[in-house]
């Protein structure tokens, strides 16, 4: 239906998290709290509302002493582009206040919070519980405030945030190539907060659609795999294990099913 | 003539559509919208000039460059500076969270007197002059006693111009009680001083290593300078470099490696020898770096082969010995393998034993000081300060014997030994006045309730920390440090290092209270004393002492953030073949190989309780900030409550499930837990985490879980003093 | 609204109705009514005109606070003194952000010592330089906090004008009264000076349908799929 942009300079962006160099250490969770001005309250136990727009999950492969594992498993936004990338992700279809956007341009899937009214059907529509709701107003300690970041605003109470691939990364970058009269960014100039930051290198960002950006390569990985694949929510974060039973994990399989 | 309801009606419907052909409604209603859109009272961080300051990182001992976003004068974000040479780019959750320790509401706003009873938080302002002179003054009275090595130091680095300033007032007031808090620093020192002569660090290639056999070593967990080790990690995966976890638990670290070996818990040393004996047996050995007219290695080789067979390896350690036979070929026929020990962070000490043991696999490697091996490292040279004149007092002071016992004839090995502190002033050694500086050993050494009595004993605390801290809370004068993004510093990374790295702490933001910088409180507080204390400090102020003292790198280090040029920072030790002697000439081997005894009934006390050290958890003197404590997993704390660990198997044997509430026991103290099931412990074993429990700070970490020391103990090694204690005896009953 | 309907007569309107007809048919008698009814109009015309002047006059009076600014700036008598426009002062950083207003250390330049014999220069000079305090001016057009604006992506890429968006402030020789919406915060050149909001000017408002309006005609891209206009997060943060 909106076909008319021209497809060869839109640009995918998204991401490859390596998991088996992933050591589960939290600073990507960290990173994003820091850069989006991630509230947080006195008990943060309750996982279901603690607001952590990237969430690094513990899988297990569920065998006894001694032959238990462990995998790690950062979760960000997926920015699903949904059936055909046409943009029609889970929380895209079913947003009643065009609070959430999904952009041909970047395909970036974007929550407006201003817009926002708190219905929280995005968050029934996502399956992989990416999006949170704000139950209570930000508070900050007294002259901890200091340390909020102008680029994203503050979130108030009764609406619903998550990650937006540092979206005001890419935005700021923008606008410092106009400035420089660039129409175009290196692929290091939009990096997100949890990939600067990752200690181990374990997450590459970039276009997908960039034959340049490594990551255009890195998800032709024979290892690579995505989240719920089987739900074509066509999602932009693809991982990479070489351990069988991590991928088999992203998906859910009846029990005797063979992949 | 009358007015009727009628014209009010009117008078409304003429109102009403007036009203309605007015801009008010539809105005009203749009600025109504925005008004709940933005709520006035949710904060709007005001824009401004986007600058970054680099600096250093002081939160731990990975001395990480960071490089900080500001927005007009506020710091809004640190992120680690790309192309240092310690973390080029990566950063820890700890050093992304450090603004919320900078602005944070745990900060200590100005000096402070006691005037409640110890702990109970009543303070009084007082001004930074009546702050100096009143410990100046106790000081001078204990002087003027000839009470002067009465007076003791705990530190949490002895590296650096700021430690080193404290150790020199220590020294020309008469006291040799500098400490430092312990950690696998203090074993790695002493074993390197057994086999090479000499005490220093060890640093490690792991970059260029092709094996890594870690005897429970968090490699990816906070050993060393955690972002380094991380990155290494990483190269190892690409590299295919091979990596064998030995340790209990399936930490991250056993669950990133190629092989986890579960092992018997403290008998990490046996299976080293295990491995040595068919190193050995096999004359996989290189035998030029070890039998030069090395005595010890001889005697060495005979006990291995003798009682370290892999049959009887197995029996103490529960490894299989078709596992050690293949694991010791694998290491000593690999070219650059290094095996490392220190249990999880590091934050512990080891025995000597299991430290020779360990050092004895990278010998017969014959990988020790060459790439892709393990160097002997010395302290950081670049700090070379005018001897100073010692009057009768301080000669004397400093010839006493230190409380922790360090380079007497018993642990004459030891620089350091701050586990036996607590102990020795239990026990009558006396100490009048403590400083505390950079350090929580009042919640970071292991027994709580023997360093709380030990600390009970002491007179007069006065804490140097910018936070209020459990120690704080516990002393009778707070001089507030400036939080690192306030203030100079130098920040030698020493941890594990192989090419140390000075960098420098600078200023981000200026002081956002009344505090002052630790090592301009201890030149004011030697000035104020007079001579001969005050002529040992010829500088004007801390910022002299540092340029001073940086001389001609002061440039390089506030331009590139670091200097890395060996000259300026630490010489790496030529150790020549022949130099390494694995005994040391350590006359009886039997003290040093052997398992290390546990307090408690084993009837009383079945199982075992191990602490063990989470990246999200920090346990050092810094406790987790808000957005840290965040990330921990509800399977580790829930609302107020921790969880252990505990094996299926061993829940069953005790009548537990998961989530359901225990009480731990052991010999030291009891604790009300919750239960998680984890398939990756061994049966037998309890794994609690460390650096929870905090009774101070703020409602983000206050009270959350329980301080692991306070249900462990210490057991002290005889050949060296260090302690040995890996864990202790438990009983976990249903509650 | 306006038809009589089956409904509105048959709930209440009858009495009044018929005595209306009845008084304009004859004017007999009903004398009473008669004066009623023209009671009715008079009040529904009392009414009506009460509520345009509070909906059009007292309303916007009582919506928006009036503020002064702390120093009445002369952007005509500075446009004449500089070389390069409106980004003599109002410039852009480096990295491509837009400074806004200027801050001292800009102003300092000339202002270091008072230069004229304007009271503001001297005020300005006074307690702002020397004090080395910033002036706390007030953005006319401060956009909320959910807005990202690029000037950069207008004035260099796109080249547009400054005049197109804030008018001819440059022309200005004193700074009008800042009126901030009481509600909402915001200053009211974001609505417009027009209460009713129309716009004559490109300048005259400064609302998201006027960014749109213009996203539309000149970018006319389409990258949103639930709008069909420009992507949200162009222009949100």
């Amino acid at each position: 239906m909106k076909e008319e942009q021209n497809h060869e300079k839109a640009k995918r962006f998204g991401m490859v998290i390596d998991l088996d160099k992933c050591t589960g250490c939290g600073a990507c969770m960290v990173a994003c709290m820091s850069e989006n001005n991630v509230p947080f309250k006195e008990d943060e136990s309750k996982k279901l509302d603690s607001i952590t727009w990237l969430r690094v999950y513990k899988l297990t492969n569920g065998k006894p002493f001694p032959d238990a594992e462990i995998c790690y498993l950062p979760r960000p936004c997926q920015h699903c582009g949904g059936k055909g990338d046409h943009g029609h992700s889970p929380c895209v279809s079913v947003c009643p206040a065009t609070a959430t956007d999904y952009s041909n341009d970047t395909g970036i899937v974007s929550q407006i919070y201003t817009r926002c009214f708190g219905c929280r059907y995005c968050m029934a529509a996502c399956p992989y519980h990416a999006r949170y709701f704000n139950w209570w107003d930000p508070v900050w300690p007294d002259g901890m405030e200091k340390y909020l970041s102008p680029n994203v605003s503050v979130r108030m109470r009764g609406i619903v945030e998550k990650c937006s691939f540092c979206f005001h990364r890419y935005q700021i970058a923008m606008e410092k190539a106009h400035y420089e009269g660039r129409g175009e960014l290196e692929e290091n100039e939009y990096q997100t907060a949890c990939t600067q930051a990752c200690p181990a290198n374990a997450i590459t960002f970039g276009d997908l659609n960039n034959p340049g950006h490594a990551v255009h390569e890195l998800k032709k990985d024979k290892n690579a795999f995505r989240l719920l694949e089987r739900l074509q929510t066509n999602t932009k974060v693809y991982y990479i294990s070489s351990r069988e039973w991590v991928r088999r994990a992203g998906d859910n399989y009846l029990e005797k099913e063979k992949k | 003539m009358k007015i009727d309801r009628r014209c009010f009606l009117s008078l409304g419907i003429g109102g009403a559509a007036g009203i309605a052909l007015s801009p008010l409604p539809w105005k009203l209603a749009d600025d109504s919208a925005i008004w709940t859109q933005m709520w006035p009272w949710t904060p709007v961080p005001a824009d401004g000039e986007v600058t970054y300051v680099k600096s250093a990182c002081t939160l731990c001992p990975g001395g990480c460059g960071i490089s900080v976003r500001k927005v007009g004068n506020r710091a809004v974000k640190i992120e680690g500076i790309e192309g240092h040479p310690v973390n080029d780019g990566g950063i820890c959750p700890l050093g992304l969270s450090g603004l919320q320790l900078l602005y944070g509401p745990t900060r200590v706003k100005s000096p402070l007197k006691r005037t409640g009873e110890r702990g109970e938080g009543k303070w009084e302002k007082i001004s930074w002059e009546e702050a100096i002179t009143e410990v100046s003054k106790k000081l001078g009275d204990l002087r003027g006693k000839g009470e002067s090595d009465s007076v003791a130091c705990i530190s949490g680095s002895d590296k650096g111009t700021v430690p080193a300033l404290f150790k020199r007032f220590m020294s020309v007031f008469g006291s040799p009680n500098f400490m430092r808090m312990p950690s696998i620093q203090d074993s790695y020192e002493i074993a390197n001083n057994v086999s090479m002569g000499f005490i220093a660090q060890s640093g490690f290639d792991l970059e260029k290593a092709d094996f890594v056999l870690s005897f429970g070593s968090g490699l990816i967990e906070g050993w060393g300078s955690p972002v380094r080790m991380i990155r290494a990690n990483s190269s190892w995966r690409k590299a295919g470099v091979k990596v064998v976890q030995v340790e209990p638990r399936l930490s991250n670290t056993a669950a990133k490696s190629d092989k986890w070996i579960p092992v018997n818990p403290g008998t990490e040393y046996a299976l080293a020898l295990g491995l040595a004996h068919v190193i050995i047996r096999e004359s996989l050995y290189r035998k030029d770096f070890v039998q030069a007219g090395a005595l010890g290695f001889i005697r060495f080789r005979d006990l291995i082969l003798s009682s370290y067979s892999p049959e009887s390896v197995e029996k103490i350690t529960g490894v299989k010995k078709e596992t050690i036979e293949s694991l010791a070929a694998d290491f000593a026929k690999s070219e650059r393998p290094i095996a490392i020990c220190g249990r999880g962070q590091g934050k512990a000490q080891s025995s000597l034993g299991e430290l020779l043991a360990v050092q004895a696999l990278n010998a017969l490697a014959g990988n020790i000081g060459r790439e892709g091996g393990v160097f002997a490292v010395n302290d950081p040279a670049y700090i070379a300060w005018p001897a100073y004149q010692a009057d009768e007092t301080a000669a004397a002071g400093i010839k006493k014997e230190r409380i922790d016992g360090a380079g007497s004839v018993k642990y004459g090995f030891a620089k350091s030994l701050t586990n036996r502190f607590a102990g020795a002033v239990n026990s009558g050694a006396p100490v009048s006045l403590l400083f505390v500086l950079e350090s929580n050993p009042l919640y970071s050494l292991p027994d709580t309730k023997a360093v709380k009595d030990a600390f009970k004993k002491i007179p007069f605390i006065v804490s140097f920390s910018s936070f209020m801290d459990d120690t704080a809370l516990n002393s009778d004068i707070i001089l507030p440090n400036h939080v690192y993004l306030e203030r100079y510093e130098d920040v030698p990374a020493t941890a594990g290092l192989s090419k140390p790295v000075v960098s420098l702490a600078r200023p981000v933001v200026s002081p956002q209270f009344n505090t002052k910088h630790a090592g301009d409180v201890i030149i004011l507080i030697a000035k104020e004393m007079g001579s001969p204390v005050a002529d040992a400090f010829p500088w004007d102020d801390y910022q002299a002492c540092l340029e001073g003292t940086a001389g001609d790198k002061w440039k390089i280090l506030n331009e590139e953030g670091f200097s890395s040029d060996p000259a300026f920072t630490a010489q790496v030790v030529n150790t020549f073949p022949g130099k390494f002697d694995i005994s040391g000439g350590i006359p009886d081997f039997t003290i040093l190989f052997a398992s290390v005894s546990h307090e408690g009934d084993p009837k009383a006390y079945p199982l075992f309780l191990m602490p063990y050290d989470s990246f999200r958890i920090a346990s050092g003197y810094i406790g987790d900030p808000p957005f840290v404590i965040k990330t921990v997993e509800d399977t580790v704390l829930k609302g107020k409550d921790i969880l252990v660990e505990i094996n299926p198997a061993t829940a069953k044997a005790n009548g537990l499930s998961a989530g359901s509430y225990a009480t731990l026991k052991t010999p030291k103290g009891s604790a009300r837990v919750k239960i998680n099931l984890f398939e990756g412990i061994m049966p037998g074993l309890v794994a609690m985490p460390r650096g929870l429990g905090h009774t101070a700070y703020d409602n983000y970490l206050a009270g959350k879980g329980i301080n692991v020391n306070e249900l462990i103990g210490t057991v002290e090694d005889p050949a060296s003093g260090l302690d040995a204690a890996w864990g202790i005896r438990a009983n976990l009953i249903k509650a | 609204m306006s038809k009589p309907d089956d409904k509105t007569t048959g709930i209440s309107a009858d009495t009044d109705s018929t005595e209306a007809e009845v008084s304009s048919a004859g004017g007999i008698a009903k004398g009473q009514g008669d004066e009623v009814g023209g009671f009715v109009i008079l009040f529904f015309i009392i009414g009506f005109v009460a509520s345009l002047i509070i909906g059009w006059v007292v309303f916007p009076k009582l919506l928006y606070s009036q503020k002064t600014q702390p120093i009445d700036f002369n952007h005509a008598l500075h446009l004449e003194a500089v070389s390069d426009g409106c980004e003599s002062c109002h410039i852009f950083r480096d990295d491509g952000t837009f400074a806004g207003v200027p801050g001292n250390a800009q102003c300092s330049d000339c202002h270091q010592e008072v230069q004229g014999d304007s009271p503001e220069e001297k005020k300005f000079v006074e307690e702002y330089v020397a004090k080395e305090r910033e002036v706390p001016w007030l953005i006319y057009s401060k956009q909320p906090d959910c807005v990202f604006f690029s000037h950069a992506a207008h004035v260099k890429k796109a080249k547009m004008e400054c005049v197109t968006c804030h008018g001819p402030i440059g022309e200005s020789t004193s700074l009008k009264v800042y009126e901030e919406n009481r509600l909402t915060g915001y200053s009211r050149d974001i609505w417009g000076k027009n209460i009713a909001g129309v716009k004559r000017e490109t300048w005259d408002r400064m609302k998201m349908d006027d960014c749109a309006e213009c996203h539309e005609k000149a970018a006319g891209k389409k990258s949103s799929v639930q709008t069909d206009k420009e992507a949200c997060f162009v222009c949100h943060k």
